[in-house]
């Protein structure tokens, strides 16, 4: 049995946690333990061999990611099995946008969904916050549209040149655009390089210019600001049954050993995302607690939220070359507020180049082969002109029945039974999707007219079940009866637990959430810090 | 030579053809044993092909534009990729995979076999090796060859059903093939200056009018 004593233990090793820790190991003198189930993954030294094989074979770059018999069931498009040190982010895009004010008042707005227990103009210093320690590079788009309280820690990424004729078609098309906000080297910063538009941001860029939260894990446990035990499943959290303060996490070693590990601390940071962490608080089951820890409520592993997108491949008369920089794109937030008029719609835009409908084919259209000097006519006959995706992510409002929930007979190699994942729409939502699905799909078919293109093919989210960019599980508000966690993300039956991060927001918005998870990982870092100060 | 304007001889050469396209055969001449890179046990692999028969087919797939060297380059890089793939690795489990999947297992000794059927193919309906017919003749081989693959799509090399594809398949979906068919250099998927990006791309002269 090894035992470990920590003040603050931060389970989970995630880009929330990575951050959250940086901050407390600034603003504590307090003692930061954090537990992580998987290992180091491969090294920035090695991943420009690992994207090397990734274009050629289409292999992972990302070596020992994943536990094999740690892995969730169910509606599951969203999820991603892996589960090292950096979490998925290691294998992120980098696109960090904020959500839009509107997403945290669509009650008190819109009377639909939940309002958050705080409002944008609370979040924005940890937004930046955020945007500082990743180092992300963006414009503000209209100050209407895109309020910030400070500028942007690095310059935007530039409007390239096929996004600059892009970026003129939108606006024929009535439609304001900027650079997408990414956490990437828009010019060298924090000891790593400008980004070189290697155009494989995900799954791995190769230079290091997209932030990671390795880096930040190298740094703490360099400065010795941080403990980081990796292979070590937290299989349960303890609460005193009398106080109902969490005293312990308990678990085993996951190499060969499997050796039992018991941790106390004096606070836990429940940090392992949308599935990971709910699973854990109802892994967590006793007799004084027959629903799992922190689950009053009833609502632990409820509400799971997430959006859908519309996508469309839009043929235009331009010029463009694909290639110069693929997933770089130009993105509105004009359609994020619902019209006066409208019937409750709200949605990102995002704009790339694409190659789509310019590719070699090797049969023309009467099944002939095409080769050799034929390919070749064939295919520079098809690549002029230009192609444009565009994207549409739109809100959608999760049922109370959203929900992960302990699978009846899946089970990881310690018996516990792995979560099952089954997403739902609220009746509100359902009921508007077809809708708006259509409101986006005549966006896109006037877009292409105001430039005289057309669309050349348009289809909606894989999934279709609403989990992209997944968040909840164990949602903050100010009534123990109806949330999980209060708006600081501290447990409400649990004074020394917090909750970071994806799991605790109500909604999951309609654009990338990354950043959204850090900002309010970092607003609870800040409340940890305040609550029990150094000794 | 066999009269091939015969219906029943041309009845004959498709049957045989489809027969052999079909077929794994052994593997053919010029090969190299070598372990795999992770040297674990049952893991070794057969490299290489039939340099002659592949050139062969690559003048037929590749355009005539990159001349001699352009193809002998090509060729050689699709044979360090094959030789260098991993069976079975990984695949990159992003958003989207639930599940942990795994490549296809090594495609070289299917392809070997095709090539080795191209050979006999040639001899059994020219009399002669394949590299040593004319063109026409090798593309009306490599097009029953093919045949199987009716899609218009041309598939990622690891998919492709036959080495004539996957040869034309990696080629095209190289930084200098797209090059070749935009008619300027914008060197997709390298890793480039950043600047750069907001430049219109230089023309390749001598490419497009």
């Amino acid at each position: 049995m090894k035992t470990i004593e920590a003040d603050i233990l931060i389970i989970g090793s995630g880009i929330t946690a990575a951050l959250m820790a940086a901050r407390l190991a600034e603003t504590t003198t307090r003692s930061i333990t954090v537990i992580e189930a998987g290992q180091s993954t491969t090294p920035l030294a090695a991943r420009t061999k690992a994207r090397a094989r990734f274009l050629a074979y289409g292999e992972s770059p990302w070596k020992q990611d994943h536990l094999d018999d740690q892995n969730a069931f169910g509606t599951t498009w969203g999820f991603s099995p892996s589960m090292t040190v950096g979490g998925l982010a290691m294998h992120w895009g980098g696109v960090s946008p904020r959500y839009s004010p509107e997403d945290f008042t669509t009650r008190s707005q819109y009377g639909v969904g939940t309002d958050w227990p705080f409002t944008y103009g609370d979040l924005d210093p940890f937004y930046q916050e955020a945007e500082e320690r990743m180092g992300v590079a963006g414009e503000q788009g209209p100050v209407a549209l895109d309020p910030r309280g400070k500028p942007y820690p690095l310059p935007p990424l530039p409007v390239n040149y096929n996004l600059a004729q892009l970026q003129r078609w939108a606006t024929t098309a009535g439609i304001a655009t900027w650079s997408t906000p990414s956490a990437k080297n828009s010019v060298p910063h924090d000891g790593r390089a400008q980004c070189q538009r290697c155009d494989t941001c995900y799954p791995v860029c190769p230079t290091g210019a997209k932030y990671s939260p390795d880096f930040t894990w190298d740094a703490l446990v360099r400065s010795k600001k941080v403990t980081l035990i990796t292979q070590t499943l937290v299989r349960r959290l303890i609460a005193d049954p009398k106080t109902g303060a969490i005293v312990q996490a308990t678990g085993n070693r996951v190499d060969a050993t499997g050796e039992p590990v018991t941790i106390t601390a004096n606070t836990f940071v429940l940090a392992a995302g949308f599935t990971w962490s709910p699973h854990l608080l109802l892994l967590s089951r006793t007799a004084a607690h027959p629903d799992g820890l922190a689950n009053r409520s009833g609502l632990v592993g409820k509400y799971l939220a997430g959006h859908r997108n519309v996508n469309a491949y839009l043929t235009l008369p331009l010029e463009l070359y694909p290639g110069i920089n693929v997933q770089h794109s130009l993105v509105s937030k004009q359609f994020m507020r619902v019209p006066r008029s409208g019937r409750y719609l709200r949605h990102d835009l995002r704009l790339w180049e694409s190659s789509v409908g310019r590719e070699p084919r090797l049969r023309n259209e009467q099944g002939s082969p095409l080769l050799g000097d034929a390919m070749m006519s064939d295919w520079r006959a098809r690549a002029t002109g230009a192609t444009a995706r565009v994207r549409a992510y739109y809100d959608v409002l999760p049922d109370r029945e959203s929900k992960l929930t302990l699978h009846a007979t899946r089970q990881n190699r310690f018996g516990d039974p792995m979560p099952t994942l089954d997403f739902r729409d609220a009746p509100e939502s359902a009921a508007l999707k077809p809708w708006q699905e259509e409101q986006i799909a005549a966006l896109f078919r006037r877009m292409a007219a105001a430039g005289k293109g057309k669309l050349l093919k348009m289809e909606n989210s894989v999934n279709d079940l609403g989990q992209e960019h997944p968040t909840g599980g164990c949602r903050m508000g100010d009534d123990p009866m109806s949330s999980v966690v209060d708006k600081w993300g501290r447990a409400h039956d649990h004074e020394n637990l917090w909750v970071a991060g994806a799991p605790t927001q109500p909604s999951a918005g309609c654009c990338n959430g990354t950043l959204t998870f850090v900002a309010v990982g970092l607003r609870t870092a800040s409340a940890i810090a305040e609550a029990s100060p150094d000794a | 030579m066999a009269d091939r304007s015969s219906p029943a001889d041309r009845r004959t050469f498709l049957k045989i053809a489809g027969a052999l396209a079909a077929t794994a055969a052994s593997g053919c001449e010029l090969q190299t044993h070598i372990p795999a890179a992770n040297s674990a046990p049952g893991t070794d692999r057969t490299t290489g092909f039939d340099r002659a028969i592949l050139e062969a087919v690559g003048d037929v797939v590749l355009p005539s534009e990159l001349g001699s060297m352009g193809r002998d380059a090509a060729i050689g890089q699709f044979v360090i990729w094959a030789d260098e793939y991993d069976p079975v690795a990984e695949e990159m489990h992003g958003y989207g995979y639930a599940d942990i999947r795994y490549l296809p297992p090594d495609p070289s000794p299917a392809w070997r076999a095709q090539l080795a059927a191209l050979e006999l193919l040639a001899m059994k309906s020219h009399r002669k090796p394949f590299a040593a017919l004319p063109r026409a003749e090798r593309e009306e081989l490599v097009t029953i060859a093919i045949r199987g693959h009716v899609s218009d799509r041309l598939p990622a090399p690891l998919d492709a059903t036959h080495i004539a594809i996957a040869l034309l398949a990696h080629w095209a979906s190289s930084p200098d093939a797209w090059d070749l068919a935009l008619g300027v250099k914008v060197v997709p998927a390298s890793c480039r200056v950043l600047g750069d990006a907001n430049a219109k791309p230089l023309p390749i002269i001598g490419l497009r009018s």
